[in-house]
């Protein structure tokens, strides 16, 4: 894959300050291509079946949002809680506006959390971008796995 | 080595000459020279030098139009109605902007540029919102994830403003964050203290200002607050309110409770309902149920959704929707005039709301705050 001129603009879009105070980048310096193609990279390695990934997820929202941002637990297996803040995030690429929700979510079986917002699940799933290493809101596949499959 | 040294001195020369044709030709460009803004019709009017955003411009002139992301047309906070023709909608302006608003020419004042005389309509409290300099004299943690914040305030030391209001507590760079940033956050202390405001903080993950709060604020630290605004406070009428809080959201009703007993407004029946997920999570119980011995006509109801077996709770179970409307059912007075008072998230707001006009409590004498 290349770096084309959407992903160079996104790129931009991602540093810190542009969108968010911290960026999507965190310390890494990859380029977004080697970025994105290394989590694909691990995706495939790990089995993970992103559809099915983010249909749990968006289940996990829901659930959130009806607990009223108290932590709850679903299904006997996770301990989650949903923030929602004030304002709007636009998704890098340009192409949607995001609430400021946010997901954290727990294994209650082995403990693993993960903080997932609205935008991020979008970057993900539309982009395949997990964020840069370092970011506060990247989401490590092998965490997903954890958290979401044992 | 001397072509080298040459290059250098001739790139170097060219990328000064270019940076100066910029900021004469920005100069230019953006000098609109001196604009009115008619405020209200008249109310107020500011002669500025135009090129920079209604809301920067605005608050350089000592008006401050809300804002939670200083300025960078995410938050949708700053809309003011504009009553001149200042062109479209801008690309950065239409997510933000609902049809009727659209209509009404309500616009983003962040993303506005003052290019000539303009003339807008802003509310008649933001004339007594101020920018405050203060100094953090108490920080407690109300439960694991909510810290009661109380600044002192020094210039001005005194603040008026009506119990329910907000303000934008100014957060400083810290780690990598390179940059202030603002956000709001309810009053829950009374205005019969003008000297200092308290504020119940909740610690958002990946929160800038709310982790500031948390993990780097000290006592003694200084604090810039802008402020007050907001709509959300008690309406001068008898009947009977409901009020219902989650989370931090209780900040602005214990505000409102508290300034209600001070002045003696007990005339009026109160019911509180406040919902958390187990004990860990309620907080200020002994404020409210004291409240209920002194004064006979408000009625504190907390809920927990999913109380620890530890926690020996003997009081309501369930979401707060369910025991709001089990209360209305059984122990309300059905034929009183109520009104809604709600703080707390999105969607407890938007489940109360349709509990309550299920309840004969018409949409307009619901009043909210979505963000505590």
């Amino acid at each position: 894959m290349k770096m084309t001129e959407d992903l160079k603009k996104a790129y931009e879009n991602m540093k810190t300050g542009v969108i968010t105070a911290g960026g999507f980048l965190g310390n890494d310096e990859r380029l977004l291509v080697d970025i994105i193609e290394s989590d694909e990279e691990k995706i495939r390695s790990l089995n993970i079946n992103l559809q099915d990934y983010i249909k749990k997820i968006r289940y996990l929202f829901e659930k959130g949002k009806e607990a009223f941002e108290e932590p709850v637990t679903i299904d006997n297996k996770w301990l989650i809680k949903v923030d929602e803040a004030r304002g709007h995030l636009p998704c890098p690429f340009e192409d949607g506006i995001f609430r400021k929700v946010n997901l954290r979510i727990k294994n209650l079986n082995n403990n693993e959390e993960l903080l997932i917002t609205e935008l991020s699940l979008h970057l993900i799933e539309k982009h395949h971008f997990f964020q840069g290493k370092g970011s506060p809101f990247r989401v490590e596949p092998e965490k997903l796995k954890k958290v979401l499959e044992e | 080595m001397n072509t080298i040294l040459a290059a250098s001195f001739l790139i170097g020369g060219l990328s000064a000459v270019l940076a100066a044709l910029i900021v004469v030709v920005d100069g230019i460009v953006n000098n609109y020279g001196e604009v009115k803004i008619d405020i209200n019709n008249g109310k107020k009017e500011l002669k500025v030098n135009g090129g920079a955003s209604l809301l920067t411009t605005l608050s350089e002139q000592g008006v401050f139009i809300p804002s939670a992301c200083g300025g960078r047309g995410s938050c949708g906070a700053c809309k003011v109605k504009v009553l001149s023709d200042i062109g479209p909608i801008l690309p950065t302006e239409a997510p933000l902007l609902e049809e009727d608003e659209i209509k009404q020419n309500i616009r983003l004042s962040c993303q506005v540029k003052v290019k000539s005389d303009i003339a807008i309509e802003i509310p008649e409290e933001l004339f007594s919102a101020k920018i405050f300099k203060g100094v953090v004299e108490k920080i407690n943690d109300l439960t694991y994830d909510i810290k009661e914040v109380k600044i002192k305030l020094i210039e001005p030391n005194e603040i008026e403003f009506k119990a329910g209001q907000y303000m934008q507590l100014v957060i400083p760079p810290y780690e990598k964050i390179n940059e202030y940033t603002q956000r709001a956050y309810s009053i829950a202390s009374s205005p019969s203290q003008k000297d200092s405001v308290e504020f119940f903080i909740r610690l958002v993950p990946g929160g800038i200002a709310t982790t500031y709060v948390h993990k780097y604020l000290k006592e003694n630290d200084q604090m810039e607050l802008v402020g007050p605004f907001g709509e959300f406070y008690m309406r001068n009428t008898d009947a009977d309110m409901i009020c219902v809080a989650g989370g931090s959201g209780l900040a602005p009703i214990k505000s409102i409770v508290a300034d209600m007993f001070e002045r003696k407004i007990t005339n009026r029946n109160v019911w509180l309902f406040f919902g958390a997920r187990s004990l860990k999570d309620l907080y200020y119980v002994d404020f409210f149920q004291d409240m209920e011995k002194k004064w006979d006509r408000f009625h504190f109801v907390p809920a927990l959704s999913e109380p620890e077996p530890q926690d020996n709770w003997k009081g309501e179970t369930g979401l707060i929707t369910d025991v709001l409307g089990k209360y209305f059912k059984e122990k309300m007075d059905q034929n009183t005039p109520k009104e809604g008072y709600l703080c707390g998230s999105p969607g407890m707001i938007n489940a109360c709301i349709k509990v309550m006009t299920e309840n004969g409590i018409s949409e307009d004498k619901i009043y909210y705050d979505k963000f505590a």
